[in-house]
């Protein structure tokens, strides 16, 4: 055993390390999941003896504190609490993919009767925990497979990227826009897509250059991404990522801003544009009404600027009036059916016409786009 | 001239008494100072180890999610004690997993339905074990012939894995990927065929297989005269070499064993709960803790599997905490008091520290609840 070196005690420190970093995203949680809720849940561990109260659950990939996607969602349960008698339990920073059935199943056997998960890869280990408990709701964000006891609901968020994208497009001075990409799915696509229709509008010579970063939430990675977009002539950014990283970027570099999810302003005051922001809130208490009520069904929701889910954050305040006005008024079509963000046909990056097609399979972007909508 | 207080001197030999007890009391010690944690942040200590206790070994599903946890660590375990043992400083066993698992994820969809399981599911476990092999064959052979460090190559091919797994699910329209879900970037399913059958809840036979592996990793390096020599290699390479013993071959056979553990682990868990070549469910750094498995194991395979068993628990129990409004930072902290515990108690093993025998007065009381 004397052999045990300061080698293996070195070797041991880096595996520390890297576990650490592979944990990824659990350092800046230290104080979030009690936040507001310090005084009524103090019977979380019992099980609770009020057969009135309604158990909810809400599981979430990143920490509550990102101010952005869990942040919102957060947000909606605050409301949640405020307006029904629910006892919420929220889990943040669980990791997406098989292991998650374990976490949705702890939860259902906690007592829990209605299950949020508010992450794409929750989808089939959730429909593999909602099998083994029919008796609990079970709703998946941003997903599209549902069962039994399993909805999924999810909001046009690219008809606030529209309006954010002529926010934009009104600001850049170089005609090209950054933009802080995820994943190349048809979520991101589709709001890729709005965006670039909103910043063409108002600028028809702009173009919108895209990244893509593999990850909803690192913001190291989401900051750098940012800063290759400014160092290839971008002035304004914008992201579909959780964190303010690219804005905080942008606000170094003297660049401007459109955020997402939620409004964002205090990260970075002078780049701030607007963004496209959830309120998740009404649909919330709407979904415990029902499973209190015993009339809860599973649903494919999709919400939008009319019912409120999707809704345009505060402008900052290097948007001019005349931009505003020309937004607020795109705005008002949009809510009221005369004006539609995607249009059919519409034209693709190529310059070729083509049908919308189904737009929650899209794999295509539109004119005025540079980058690959593979990835 | 200060006069010194403790004299610390090299042990030799350790007890197996002792070998045994410093991991345990590591443990202890950690939950004791997890305790004054949580009771300072306003917590009582011992509800919250109750739920601990109570989330992984409290029911029939939890003490089985518990062994799903443990058994991919088992194997990185194994993977890192063997090396290690040897003084082969493998810190790859996390590529190596990944690659196991691209392999065993390939295998697996290239045998489609019509393979009888009998015949799929052995292929698709070897065909782990030769992935992580062959990743750690990257780095053995430059390190048997050539002589180049084997912790940076081993370190830097981890990151290699990792974005090759990335590329073939999310960069490519590789085979991997699974073509009927456009939605979003997903691994294809391997065929059911080629799953190993649960049989204790969601637990499947992977946990004994690796149970087994561990047995019998143990039993070749302990009980074979290939292992024998091996140990000689570890002890001294000029014993060895003045034995008559190859010294590059028994070093690459070990490299190359470590890395087919690794391998196992994944294409155990891709054959296993996860079913396809799905990134979010396979990084998870399973690589990197069994590194610390095998430190708290003492680098003892057979005793890889109990504490493969208590990180799993204490990984399922993070999220069950979080519900009673305990931050997921507990759980992390409590891991890593327990490993730096673990970490001390390596030098309490080496090294024997006792008072000077003419100086009875003054210093404090020796810290060495590890070494009594």
């Amino acid at each position: 055993m004397n052999r045990m070196n300061w080698r293996f005690l070195a070797i041991l420190a880096l595996a520390l390390a890297l576990v650490a970093a592979a944990c990824g995203g659990d350092d800046d949680e230290t104080a979030t999941t009690e936040a507001s809720g310090g005084t009524e849940t103090t019977a979380a561990a019992s099980g609770g003896g009020d057969g009135e109260t309604l158990k909810v659950a809400f599981v979430h990939v990143g920490p509550v504190a990102d101010k952005g996607w869990s942040w919102a969602h957060d947000q909606g349960a605050e409301y949640l609490k405020a307006n029904a008698n629910v006892e919420v339990t929220t889990l943040e920073s669980i990791p997406e993919g098989s292991d998650s059935q374990r976490v949705f199943e702890d939860l259902a056997a906690d007592g829990n009767m209605l299950i949020f998960g508010t992450s794409f890869g929750y989808m089939e280990p959730m429909l593999a925990a909602a099998a083994n408990y029919p008796d609990v709701a079970f709703m998946h964000a941003t997903g599209f497979m549902s069962g039994e006891n399993m909805g999924n609901y999810f909001g046009a968020a690219e008809e606030g990227r529209y309006l954010s994208g002529m926010a934009s497009g009104a600001a850049t001075e170089t005609n090209l826009v950054g933009y802080v990409a995820a994943f190349p799915i048809p979520e991101v696509l589709r709001g890729i897509n709005a965006f670039t229709l909103g910043v063409r509008e108002v600028n028809p010579d702009a173009q919108v250059q895209v990244v893509w970063t593999s990850t909803w939430f690192d913001p190291p990675k989401e900051g750098t991404a940012a800063q290759s977009l400014l160092d290839a002539g971008a002035d304004v950014i914008a992201m579909h990522q959780d964190s303010a990283a690219p804005g905080q970027t942008a606000e170094a570099a003297g660049a401007k801003w459109s955020g997402y999810n939620t409004d964002m302003t205090e990260f970075a005051p002078t780049a701030w544009l607007t963004a496209p922001i959830w309120d998740w809130g009404p649909f919330y208490l709407a979904q415990a009404e029902a499973v209190a009520a015993g009339t809860w069904a599973p649903t494919n929701y999709y919400g939008n600027m009319a019912d409120g889910m999707v809704a345009l954050a505060p402008f900052g305040e290097s948007v001019s009036a005349d931009t505003i006005a020309l937004i607020e008024e795109r705005q008002a079509q949009i809510i009221d059916g005369s004006f539609t963000v995607l249009p059919d046909p519409i034209v693709d990056q190529d310059g070729n016409e083509r049908a919308l097609g189904d737009i929650f399979i899209m794999d295509y972007f539109v004119e005025g786009v540079i980058g690959s909508p593979t990835g | 001239m200060t006069t010194r207080r403790f004299i610390v001197e090299p042990r030799g030999l350790a007890s197996a008494r002792l070998t045994l007890a410093v991991p345990l009391i590591a443990v202890l010690l950690a939950l004791v100072v997890g305790a004054v944690f949580l009771a300072v942040t306003g917590n009582n200590p011992w509800d919250v180890y109750v739920k601990m206790a109570d989330t992984s070994f409290g029911s029939s599903r939890g003490i089985s999610e518990t062994l799903i946890s443990a058994t991919p660590l088992i194997l990185t375990g194994v993977a890192a004690a063997v090396a290690f043992k040897m003084l082969v400083w493998n810190i790859g066993a996390e590529g190596q997993f990944l690659m196991g698992a691209v392999f065993a994820a390939g295998l697996g969809i290239a045998l489609g339905d019509g393979t009888p399981s009998a015949l799929a599911i052995p292929l698709v476990i070897i065909a782990g074990a030769i992935g992580g092999a062959f990743w750690a064959s990257i780095s053995a052979v430059p390190k048997v012939y050539l002589g180049t460090n084997e912790i940076i190559t081993t370190l830097m091919l981890n990151f290699i894995a990792l974005n090759f797994m990335n590329y073939l699910i999310f960069g490519s329209s590789s085979p991997w990927r699974d073509p009927l879900v456009p939605q979003f970037p997903s691994g294809r399913p391997i065929p059911e065929s080629a799953r190993i059958p649960e049989f204790f809840n969601r637990l499947d036979y992977g946990f004994i297989i690796a149970a087994l592996l561990a047995v019998l990793a143990w039993f070749l390096i302990s009980k074979t005269k290939w292992g024998f020599e091996v140990r000689v290699v570890g002890d001294s390479a000029d014993t060895a070499r003045y034995a008559g013993i190859s010294v590059p071959r028994k070093f690459l056979g070990v490299f190359l064993m470590s890395g087919a553990f690794a391998g196992l682990a994944g294409s155990l868990y891709v054959a296993g709960p996860v079913g396809a070549l799905d990134p979010r469910s396979l990084d998870l750094g399973l690589g990197f803790t069994g590194i610390i498995v095998a430190a708290l194991a003492r680098l003892n395979p057979v005793a890889v599997i109990p504490v493969a068993i208590l990180m799993g628990a204490l990984n399922n129990a993070g999220p069950a905490l979080q519900s009673i409004q305990i931050p997921a930072a507990t759980v992390t902290m409590l891991q890593g008091a327990i490993l730096i515990f673990a970490v001390a108690g390596e030098f309490f093993i080496a090294n024997r520290v006792r008072k000077p025998e003419k100086k009875p007065a003054g210093a404090p009381a020796a810290e060495g609840a590890g070494a009594a």
